[in-house]
């Protein structure tokens, strides 16, 4: 049961980890937080919907289909939208209600296209493995290893590669990052091909787990707390903040009671804003001079 | 070298440069100075391409400038910014990587962060801390070197000065001496003018948006009006 719970927990969290990662990339950039990123991932497992369930191709395609999608969708919401706002030098409220919009629209569009009601990946098969004395679901320990190998790819992308230093120093400070020659707009959107694609990754992996249907984007909340209570702009604190609220829901709903599950991580994220606003990995270095 | 004429820049309605028109010859410290206000920092934004200038032209090298931000660096005209505007959250080598984020001469950047260590031994004594926890001394050295790491031709400092201890500002001043002595043209634009003027060839004196002076050294030392009419 113990076990059980754990990889539930973190595959759980693990998708959380995907979207949560976007979020506070994002966020670090641009200082707003994108509301659409729950949608790109909607948009994502519908993608992999069509190319499994329309086209009767592979799984595996379908799967490159989701993440190939929601990059897209990503990335022209910051060259069509949000660039523009950008330049614009407006304030960065309208950067989150051009998200907010985006949303709605996403949403609104999906339900128009695909119908309102839930639809399933045809063809997979649910089946569990015995580790020791307990079962565990195939589908949670595939979606864990694969996020797990996703996330360590992200942070050596971020901490030991060139693009990862150009995103750091246009998060630390953009204006001077441009004075010096990084290309900040080519960078920006390739941070949202990225976070795109890790929601892509995450959209279908939701899908498989349960359905997909247009309001599935909402799941994107819990992403964002779970980036908050990482530190809102880090990525480690991201993955960390996501896999505790994947660990901690898990428990919730398996030894309390499931209709809590949400009340516990709403509350956890008022507690948290309270108590410590910069979460657990928001160590702000201060300039000293 | 870098030939700016007749150039007019604004914010809002307000003119902040109303016709500048000045030269850098390759190899010479010229000096920009003036008070607070005199446009200095917003001629260095219109060189840079962070600010669209209203009119005029700036030419380097032959050639009018681009209007993006990374190919102005690319050529070889690099800023080292007021304030040092350090990247905080980066460690000191990481700050010196992105002054070559543009270079892909893997053996000459190595020669380069040799150059900068050697320069400012401080900065390789602290090269794993953040930028952020740098004093400020430390952090103009680290603004230099970044700069420095882009190879430029023409190095631009604005108000190297500015905040800074006496004594590290006489060691700023001479590392910029050292730095042109290696080969690189600058571009020094200061309040302080008695410091900049003794180590520039040649100096400009901006008041409200014109030059309302210029001339070598000698020259604009020998002046007895500049200081009471311009400089304050």
């Amino acid at each position: 049961m113990l076990l059980q719970q754990i990889v539930t927990g973190l595959s759980v969290g693990g998708i959380y980890a995907l979207l949560a990662t976007g979020y506070s990339l994002i966020y670090s950039l641009l200082d707003f937080s994108n509301w659409a990123h729950g949608e790109v991932a909607m948009i994502g497992a519908y993608c992999a919907f069509i190319v499994v369930g329309t086209l009767q191709l592979p799984f595996g395609l379908a799967i490159v289909g989701g993440i190939v999608g929601a990059a897209v969708i990503s990335y022209l919401n910051e060259r069509v939208a949000y660039r523009r706002i950008r330049h614009n030098r407006s304030p960065n409220m309208f950067l989150m209600i051009a998200a907010m919009g985006l949303s709605t629209v996403y949403q609104n569009a999906a339900g128009l296209i695909f119908g309102s009601k839930f639809v399933t990946y045809p063809g997979i098969q649910v089946s569990s493995v015995q580790l020791g004395s307990v079962y565990v679901g195939v589908l949670d320990l595939i979606s864990l290893i694969c996020t797990a190998i996703i996330l360590v790819i992200l942070v050596y992308l971020i901490n030991k590669t060139r693009f990862g230093l150009n995103v750091r120093a246009i998060a630390s400070n953009s204006y001077t990052a441009n004075l010096l020659g990084i290309k900040v707009d080519q960078c920006i959107a390739l941070v949202f091909l990225l976070a795109g694609a890790l929601a892509g990754a995450a959209g279908v992996m939701l899908g498989l787990k349960y359905n997909v249907y247009p309001t599935m984007g909402n799941i994107g909340l819990k992403a964002f707390i779970a980036s908050v209570i990482g530190g809102l702009g880090s990525v480690p604190g991201a993955i960390v903040g996501a896999v505790l609220l994947g660990l901690i829901e898990t428990f919730a709903s398996g030894y309390i009671n499931s209709g809590l599950r949400d009340l516990i991580s709403f509350t956890l994220l008022i507690v948290l804003l309270l108590v410590r606003p910069t979460g657990l990995f928001g160590v702000d270095v201060q300039d000293k001079a | 070298m870098l030939k700016i004429n007749n150039l007019t820049a604004a914010y809002g309605g307000i003119e902040a440069l109303k016709g500048v028109s000045l030269e850098a010859n390759e190899g010479e410290i010229v000096a920009v100075l003036g008070a607070n206000g005199a446009g200095k920092s917003t001629l260095l934004k219109c060189i840079s391409s962070m600010m669209k200038p209203t009119g005029g032209t700036i030419e380097f090298m032959g050639k009018p400038v681009s209007t993006k931000p990374h190919e102005v660096v690319a050529s070889g005209l690099v800023q080292v910014p007021e304030a040092r505007q350090i990247f905080a959250k980066l460690t000191v080598e990481e700050n010196l990587r992105i002054g070559c984020c543009q270079r892909n001469d893997t053996a000459e950047i190595a020669k380069d962060f040799e150059r900068v260590y050697t320069l400012f031994p401080r900065l390789q004594e602290r090269k794993k801390q953040y930028g952020g926890l740098l004093s400020g001394g430390e952090q103009q050295m680290l603004a230099i070197g970044r700069g420095m790491m882009a190879r430029p031709k023409l190095l631009m400092f604005d108000e190297p000065s500015l905040g800074l201890a006496p004594i590290i500002v006489n060691q700023i001043f001479e590392i910029i001496q050292t730095i042109n002595k290696e080969g690189t043209t600058i571009m020094l634009i200061e309040q302080n003018a008695n410091k900049a003027l003794k180590i520039c060839d040649r100096a400009y004196i901006m008041s409200v948006g014109n030059v309302v002076k210029s001339g070598t050294r000698d020259e604009l030392l020998a002046d007895p009006t500049l200081t009471e009419a311009y400089l304050g």
